[in-house]
């Protein structure tokens, strides 16, 4: 934690690693000395710079290189979960708001075990949990609700009752880890359902009105709090109850 | 010759900024130097309405409101020079068909009023996460009646100067040139090159704070993201 390196817009990153400069220029080719640039990060000619401010990330096996940062506004990416709701429904499927800059798109037989004949019906205004299929700038992202390779599921699909609300992106982010300290500490207290879309948009379901709203209200406060300070603030929460 | 707040002539006012306070904006900041203080409130991106899509990039979109009155010339004068100086700056092109609306709204009014609000959008920009080029910073200078120039003039000095100039510079590239211009008055050539380059060197102290702010920032989200 002692040294991250923070990047802003406009910096130039050096991507040149230590033992490149020990190496022969003939293993320039080499699919190792391939530097693979993930969000943030851009390359301008010879240069390498960045896009946006973040903690510059890289990993020296595999010469990847990525800046992390956090957002509001999602960007679809493909295989990301994400949380979204029905806006319209159309011909071949539905009108799903996942906020991003352009609704995407869930086909009517995206779902498991759905057949032209028997497939879900889905009101505007239900959410559904979804996978990321297609995403690109000039199209339309595409999101389904099973596993298209084993036709499974896998826990996507209509949330129903519940209570959906907003995070920022890096909080969602943390929150898909099954250990963050919010979700474990809650855990320990009340049972809940929980469905975290990297989009910043979380839902949550428990066994009554209350509890739900409390689980929320947890998630939401632990933005800008560490794992002893989550524990605390959920007790305090718990036994407010 | 001493200021009237017994500033130095290459002296800026005290720079504050905080990032992220409006909840609703993907990226906003408050930023004053002195007495001038401007929200700049960054959606993006956006669905952009079908009449103004650009099928290749985003479109930038820039509205700047006043503090007091109905909006003016001069307010939409600060408009499309927020929106000349971004639109090339940011990386549409990675976002086809989308909208990146900018809002400023002027809070207090004391001189510099369009380099703050060049200054403060850099920062909601990144706030947002837009992709950018480069950093954005800018500074205006005065050139006053007695042949001084001083940095980030106030209002009074305004008033009182001969000629005014803002610069808006990329970082890490000064040999770019200036990204904005806006020079009114009567000025010769000399004093025009002594107002770029307080200019320059104002912009750099203004980029070494946007560096402070934003790390401060994204340290206090890695630790706890870390921990």
């Amino acid at each position: 934690m002692a040294d991250i390196k923070i990047v802003l817009p406009g910096d130039i990153i050096d991507t040149h690693r230590k033992e490149d400069t020990e190496q022969p220029e003939s293993n320039a080719e080499d699919s190792a000395s391939v530097i693979r640039l993930g969000p943030g990060l851009l390359q301008a000619s010879e240069a390498v710079s960045a896009v946006t401010a973040g903690v510059l990330h890289s990993n020296s096996e595999t010469n990847r290189w990525w800046v992390a940062g956090n957002k509001r506004r999602y960007v679809a990416a493909v295989g990301e979960p994400v949380v979204g709701v029905v806006v319209a429904r159309h011909g071949e499927g539905y009108r799903v708001d996942i906020g991003s800059a352009h609704d995407a798109l869930l086909p009517h037989l995206a779902f498991e075990g759905a057949t032209k004949r028997n497939k879900p019906n889905l009101a505007v205004g239900t959410v559904v949990y979804g996978r990321v299929v297609v995403a690109n700038s000039v199209m339309d992202p595409e999101i389904e609700c099973y596993n298209s390779n084993t036709g499974k599921s896998e826990g996507y699909g209509e949330l129903s009752e519940g209570f959906m609300f907003k995070c920022s992106l890096g909080l969602a982010r943390r929150l898909i880890d099954t250990k963050a300290p919010v979700l474990a500490a809650l855990g320990n207290g009340v049972p809940f359902e929980v469905a975290v879309g990297v989009n910043g948009r979380v839902w949550v379901n428990a066994e009554n009105v209350e509890t739900t709203i409390l689980v929320a209200n947890a998630i939401r406060n632990s933005e800008y709090l560490d794992a002893k300070q989550c524990r605390q603030m959920v007790k305090e929460l718990l036994e407010k109850q | 010759m001493s200021r009237p707040d017994r500033r130095e002539a290459s002296q800026l006012r005290a720079l504050n900024c905080s990032l992220g306070q409006l909840n609703r904006a993907d990226g906003s900041t408050q930023f004053s130097a002195g007495n001038t203080s401007v929200v700049s409130g960054v959606y993006g991106p956006v669905e952009a309405k079908v009449y103004e899509e650009k099928l290749d990039r985003a479109v930038v979109e820039v509205k700047f409101r006043a503090d007091i009155g109905a909006p003016t010339t001069k307010d939409k004068w600060v408009e499309s020079a927020v929106r000349s100086t971004f639109e090339r700056e940011i990386l549409a092109h990675l976002h086809p068909r989308t909208l990146v609306q900018i809002v400023i709204q002027l809070r207090e009014g004391d001189g510099s009023v369009d380099s703050a609000a060049i200054n403060a959008t850099t920062l909601a920009l990144v706030d947002a996460g837009i992709p950018l080029k480069c950093m954005i910073t800018a500074a205006t200078c005065a050139v006053l009646f007695d042949d001084t120039t001083v940095v980030d003039p106030t209002q009074e000095e305004i008033d009182a100067a001969r000629s005014t100039h803002t610069f808006a510079f990329a970082s890490g590239s000064n040999d770019r040139g200036p990204l904005y211009v806006d020079s009114r008055g009567e000025f010769t050539m000399d004093e025009y090159s002594h107002c770029y380059d307080m200019c320059t060197l104002a912009t750099e102290r203004v980029l070494a704070f946007m560096r402070t702010a934003i790390e401060g920032k994204v340290t206090k989200e890695a630790k706890i993201g870390a921990a």
